[in-house]
């Protein structure tokens, strides 16, 4: 049973500094071989100041700069055995880049408990310095309720 | 990347083909990306979990869509990127991306598409389906 006084509570923010083989690490992991993301002369002739993150690079973010969240999830009450990744869902301002340090905080913006499902959307806002680089949602269900 | 006047409603983006999934690449996702659910690594787990095996993070099918969007793009055009995670993968499964545009438009100065994109299975089951916006 979730523990509804979470409802709007943001968790505190932590730094994360972006590692150059991290980027790599997750596109050779995907199969992704663009060379966008690995050859970084190729990056600067394309217009980038680097080789930059790769899409779906925020998950790197959530789960190797806030660990904490699984234990931020068994104290909400969300059953982290039994939970599924529902929706993912990014706004993206600027390129990441190697070097960059980024501020993540993470907020609960939505919970619904019903006796079909447990519904909770995540959402993290990104920074590099006060520029807002990244916004990203998750949200996971665990069906059954409780 | 295709310039915009030769982009219309209903054209396709390239679509990409992986090889097969398997759970060598579910580990190494894992490790990439810090989600170690061991319902992804371990079988025993998944089976505890009540699966019939390990299945790929929905993270990674998210992964193989951004593929091929950003091999169509490339990275500072993407301003949305959103995804529905329908079914589940697993190892040995064949996933293919795909994408159509489905509205070009301009809004405040910038030159929009929004492509309705997915990833389909061996048997054309959808496992992710989601949406981009694309600028010029």
């Amino acid at each position: 049973m979730l523990d509804m006084s979470f409802q709007g509570k943001e968790f505190p923010g932590y730094n994360f500094e972006v590692d150059r083989s991290k980027i790599k690490e997750l596109c050779l992991a995907i199969g992704d071989d663009n060379p966008l993301f690995f050859d970084k002369e190729f990056a600067i002739k394309e217009g980038y100041k680097d080789t930059p993150a790769s899409l779906t690079f925020p998950t790197v973010l959530n789960f190797w700069g806030y660990p904490e969240i699984w234990k931020r999830m068994t104290e909400m009450g969300i059953n982290i055995k039994r939970l599924l990744h529902a929706k993912e869902d990014y706004e993206y301002f600027a390129p990441i880049y190697p070097g960059d340090i980024i501020t993540g905080t993470v907020a609960v913006e939505s919970m619904r408990d019903s006796a079909a499902m447990e519904m909770v959307t995540f959402k993290s806002v990104y920074k590099r310095g006060d520029e807002t680089v990244l916004i990203a949602k998750m949200t996971i269900v665990v069906p059954g309720g409780n | 990347m295709i310039e915009w006047d030769k982009i219309e409603e209903n054209y396709e983006l390239p679509s990409l083909t992986k090889e097969p999934v398997t759970q060598l690449q579910l580990i190494k996702y894992a490790g990439a990306s810090g989600d170690f659910n061991q319902i992804h690594t371990i079988p025993e787990f998944a089976k505890e979990a009540g699966l019939d095996g390990t299945i790929a993070h929905g993270m990674l099918s998210m992964g193989i869509l951004g593929q091929m969007i950003s091999s169509f793009a490339g990275i500072k055009p993407i301003r949305k990127y959103s995804v529905t995670f329908k079914s589940m993968a697993k190892p040995g499964d064949i996933l293919t991306a795909k994408g159509i545009v489905k509205k070009k438009y301009e809004k405040d100065g910038a030159k929009l598409i929004d492509c309705k994109v997915h990833i389909e299975d061996q048997n054309g089951d959808v496992k992710v389906d989601g949406k981009v916006t694309i600028a010029f």
